[in-house]
């Protein structure tokens, strides 16, 4: 395959102390007994690689890495050793449940060379972290907060909305207690009902019910006026970064720039097939262990419709899609791919466009998922 | 050299649907050795693709076969025809080809409406009758009683009936016997002029359309010319022969005898069923009497997807038109739609299958509007005007009366059933005619109903509440003037005139709460809020609302996200492939079909 060599690598960790009743990643919960396995089995995957990867930045995502502690942690850097390379500046990115972190687990982090840990603090309510299940207090967050500041670390921190119950007034005091915190960044998630979940079959037993649409929309829009004004900008759909602080790791997925994935559900984009790992994690450790093909799905994109989900991801993201940058990265014309659909946001005021760039409006991205059809075509 | 007529048999194989006609075709074919035995399948006749899917008959089919009897060699045409009530222009073009039917009625089932209604069909054209009782194989099967309900509906000697079974073989070769003894050859003489039929006709698209043909007169060579009645028009014959069951060519076909004809005909319109085929010049033979048009009971609209595939849809139903005449369409357009067909048929089923055949030989995307029954309106003026579609009901002012069609049903069932029939029928405004015992627990109950009642979900209704065991057979009687009225449909303030339906005033409520609440959960939200009204005239009397898209936005799309969001975006975008947008809203073909919805308080 004869593809840019990529610069962006992502490690999935599929452990977590419990799952969360919402939340359908791929992960074991309770099962440290695998944590050899899993090494193990990461090491092989990581054997796959020809050369070393020289990265720009470096995504370990989960489950929740955070649960390996210090020591585990350190395991896992001793299996990247010389395969996954940091370039000069890089970005490494740690997601971490507030619990987890520790003095202890902040200095071997710095250490280990991560610049950025994602917090999933999900929210400041007692009442709403209870819904959601999670195992952490308001004070453990802060308390994180602070931690990995003096530590001279970025942080993220992952909020939800649209809990069951929850109303806007919880969420604008959430917000409110996200922009008191020093964080540079900020990810705000609607809640979504995955298949397979604890909440979803409570759903349909009627037992536990998602908010109204109207009022998702407005706890939504509530989060883009309340961090805004804290001084975050609005980039993409879900995320929110102070001046300097965008997360580069996902820029690289927007940009569709080639990546390297390893562990179980982790997707890699070579060239125009995106390779995504076997879902189960004791799956994969399995395959991988026994040398067979631990991949699932394989998506073979031409060009054309490599192109057209470089204009779906890119519009996603505030700033727009330039004209210019789209044909340069993708070879085609935007005009020539979407002109109609655009012609038709614009004229219903779902997107602006000024002959170079073109923008959804707020009222677009609200329900952007209903154009993609038209762009995917 | 050509067979005596005295030698040969015409006749069909009729029964109710299911009980049996083209697997006693199979038995026929095998025993006479038409088809070699390893080349047989179960119901080998029901070739085409839907019939094999739905494993019922839909198109006759003919088939020659020889048979010794008595030491002398016959020639049998046999034509197995379908059962269900909508395709029995098939059977009665069928019966007039024919001196003889051999009837069958399933020994466990017994007698049913489509027993009754073909068998009359045959009796009226002074057709030989051959009764049999099939599948006497049965566990079940009350071979008594179901003679005793021959007798007593049809005044069939039991004595004459043959026991038989289609599945293994018991009674066929004395079924042979019987056809050959009972039926009369077919009159004619090979030397007069020639006179032909059309019975029926294909389009092949390497042979232009081929013609099924029954010989009254004369003799009819390859190479010689003929003319059609019809058109006047004169063509070579190109090739002639007779089904075995598929096509194989012969030499001359003489009076009396089944066959087919290929002309290198490229134009469908110079094919006419029920047309006459005799030679050129002055010597020719005058024009059969042909058929009658079958009566269509419903009509609907079909449209290209692609608005762009109307001249395809034309040349479509042009050429099934020949191979089914008994379904009509003229050009209309609509608001909605754009340019489509209006098309006739003779009920739900056929119309299913005409749009079914449509799609897959002709590979075409339609969207069919909801079915509706004709009407009579007598305007003020004093003209008469036949209402095919509902947007063509004139302005109230305009209408002295309007009438809709009734139809006289006979209903076969079960006697512990009388009452729950009796009541489905009062509900929906029927006259009660009679009640026939067939045995002491076998009734004919008649009702004339208003079509409209009829047509939609009767047979079902009829199944449920008999679980299974009831029959029906309707037949017109005439236009009956009613209280009347269009119900039109707004879609976001927009009459949507392919949704506009004609029901009783009394109905208008119900049936108008249930459209709107229906296409409410048919039609997917949109950017904005859209109102669903129905009214007569500029009075709402329904409505609806589908409240305006709030929020639909993937809130995570990193690495392995997107795989799996595009392919439910790419799911929405083929359901949006199939819409039709009217002002602003898409609105999903089934939802044409909407309006069927009767609602459930009646
Ligand atoms: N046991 C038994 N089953 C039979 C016999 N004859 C037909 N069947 C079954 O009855 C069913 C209907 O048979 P068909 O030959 O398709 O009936 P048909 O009358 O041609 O049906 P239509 O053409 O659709 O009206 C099939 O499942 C046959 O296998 C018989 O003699 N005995
Ligand atoms: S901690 Fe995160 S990854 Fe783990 S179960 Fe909860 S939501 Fe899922
Ligand atoms: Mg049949």
């Amino acid at each position: 395959m004869d593809h840019p060599a990529p610069r962006h690598a992502y490690v999935h960790v599929p452990f977590c102390r419990h799952r969360c009743g919402y939340c359908d990643f791929a992960l074991v919960a309770g099962r440290d007994d695998l944590l050899d396995r899993y090494l193990a089995a990461l090491d092989r995957e990581l054997m796959r690689l020809a050369a070393p990867l020289v990265f720009d930045t470096l995504y370990l995502g989960g489950g929740t890495p955070s649960h390996l502690g210090a020591a585990g942690l350190g395991r896992l850097w001793g299996l990247f050793a010389d395969r996954l390379v940091p370039a000069a500046g890089a970005e490494v990115t740690l997601e971490a449940n507030p619990c987890d972190v520790t003095a202890e687990l902040v200095a071997a982090a710095a250490d280990q060379g991560v610049t950025r840990v994602s917090l999933g603090a999900q929210s400041l309510d007692a009442t709403t972290l209870r819904v959601l299940d999670r195992d952490h207090a308001p004070d453990d967050v802060r308390r994180a907060v602070g931690l990995l500041r003096s530590a001279g670390l970025a942080v993220n921190v992952d909020l939800m909305t649209a809990a069951p119950g929850q109303s806007l007034a919880a969420v604008v005091a959430d917000l409110d207690a996200v922009a008191a915190l020093d964080c540079q960044h900020v990810s705000v998630y609607c809640l979504t009902w995955e298949k397979g979940t604890a909440f979803e079959s409570q759903r349909r037993r009627g037992t536990l019910a998602p908010v109204d649409e109207g009022l998702e929309r407005a706890m939504f829009e509530a989060a883009i006026d309340a961090l805004t004004a804290a001084g975050f900008a609005h980039y993409e759909v879900s995320n929110f970064a102070r001046p300097g602080h965008r997360c580069r790791h996902n820029e690289a997925y927007w940009d569709c720039r080639p990546w390297e994935a390893f562990g179980p559900s982790a997707a890699r984009l070579l060239g125009n097939t995106r390779t995504t790992n076997h879902r189960s994690p004791t799956t994969w450790m399995n395959r991988v262990l026994a040398g067979a093909d631990a991949t699932g799905d394989v998506e073979a994109m031409t060009a054309e419709e490599a192109a057209r989900e470089r204009i779906v991801v890119g519009l996603r993201r505030r700033d727009g899609l330039g004209r210019a940058a789209f044909r340069e990265a993708s070879g085609f014309e935007l005009d020539a791919l979407a002109g109609g659909p655009i012609a038709r946001w614009v004229a219903a005021g779902l997107a602006t466009d000024d002959g170079s760039w073109v923008r959804l409006t707020r009222a677009g991205l609200l329900v952007s998922d209903s154009l993609w059809g038209d762009v995917l075509g | 050299m050509a067979i005596d007529c005295k030698h040969i048999r015409n006749f069909s194989i009729i029964a109710h649907i299911d009980h049996g006609k083209s697997t006693l075709a199979d038995r026929l074919l095998e025993r006479t050795g038409t088809v070699e035995k390893r080349q047989l399948k179960e119901q080998m006749l029901d070739d085409m693709e839907l019939e094999r899917q739905r494993g019922i008959t839909i198109k006759a089919r003919a088939v020659r076969m020889e048979c010794r009897h008595q030491g002398r060699l016959y020639e049998l045409n046999l034509i197995d025809t379908p059962g269900h009530v909508d395709f029995h222009y098939e059977v009665s073009r069928s019966l007039a080809c024919c001196e003889g039917a051999v009837l069958l009625v399933d020994a466990f089932q017994g007698v049913e409406a489509q027993t009754v209604a073909n068998a009359y069909a045959a009796i009226n054209q002074n057709l030989a009758i051959v009764p049999v009782i099939n599948k006497v194989d049965l566990v079940h099967a009350r071979v008594d009683e179901v003679l005793a309900e021959m007798e007593q509906s049809l005044a069939i000697d039991p004595s004459e009936v043959i026991r038989a079974s289609a599945k293994t073989g018991i009674g066929i070769d004395d079924l042979l016997a019987a056809i050959i003894e009972r039926i009369p050859p077919p009159a004619g003489d090979p030397a007069a002029a020639l006179q032909a039929m059309i019975f029926d006709s294909h389009y092949d698209s390497y042979r232009g359309a081929i013609t099924y043909v029954r010989l009254v007169q004369g003799t009819i060579r390859k190479g010689q010319k003929i003319r059609f009645l019809r058109t006047g028009v004169t063509h070579d014959v190109l090739e002639l022969g007779q089904f075995v069951p598929q096509r194989r060519a012969c030499d001359e076909l003489v009076a009396g005898q089944v066959g087919y004809l290929v002309c290198n005909i490229k134009d469908v319109k110079q094919v006419h069923i029920g047309d006459t085929v005799t030679i050129p010049g002055d010597e020719a033979a005058p024009a059969l009497p042909g058929y009658k048009p079958p009566q269509r009971m419903v009509y609907c609209g079909l449209y290209p997807s692609e608005g762009e595939n109307f001249e395809e849809l034309r040349d479509s139903l042009e050429k099934l038109a020949i191979n089914d005449p008994s379904f009509e369409f003229q050009p209309e357009s609509s608001e909605a739609l754009g340019f489509g067909f209006r098309c006739g048929f003779l009920g739900l089923l056929h119309m299913e299958i005409i749009q079914q055949r449509l799609e897959q030989e002709a590979d075409l995307d339609l969207v069919q509007t909801a079915p509706n029954v004709t009407y009579q309106i007598k305007k003020t003026d004093g003209e008469t005007i036949e209402i095919t579609n509902p947007q063509d009901v004139p302005d109230t002012g305009q209408i002295e009366e309007f009438r809709q069609p009734v139809v006289r049903t006979n209903f076969l069932i079960p006697v512990e059933h009388i009452g729950p029939i009796m009541q489905l029928c009062t509900d929906r405004r029927g006259t009660y005619l009679k009640t026939e015992y067939l045995s002491p627990t076998r009734a004919m109950l008649t009702f004339d109903l208003p079509l409209a009642e009829v047509i939609y979900d009767m047979h079902d209704k009829l199944k449920s509440v008999t679980r299974g065991y009831g029959t029906m057979d309707y037949e017109l009687v005439g236009y009956f003037p009613a209280d009347l009225v269009r119900l039109d449909i707004l879609v976001g303030g927009k009459k949507v005139d392919a949704l506009s339906i004609i029901c009783d005033r009394r109905d208008a409520d119900r049936r108008g709460r249930a459209i709107v609440k229906k296409l409410r959960g048919e039609i997917d939200r949109h950017m904005f809020e859209i109102a669903l009204q129905a009214a007569i005239g500029t009075k709402v009397i329904a409505r609806e609302t589908i409240s305006a898209m709030r929020k639909n936005v993937t809130a995570k799309c990193y690495g392995g996200d997107i795989s799996r969001k595009k392919k439910l975006w790419a799911k929405q975008k083929e359901g949006k492939k199939r819409m039709k947008s009217i002002g602003s809203v898409d609105i999903p073909q089934k939802a044409f079909m909407a309006v069927l919805d009767q609602g459930t308080e009646r």
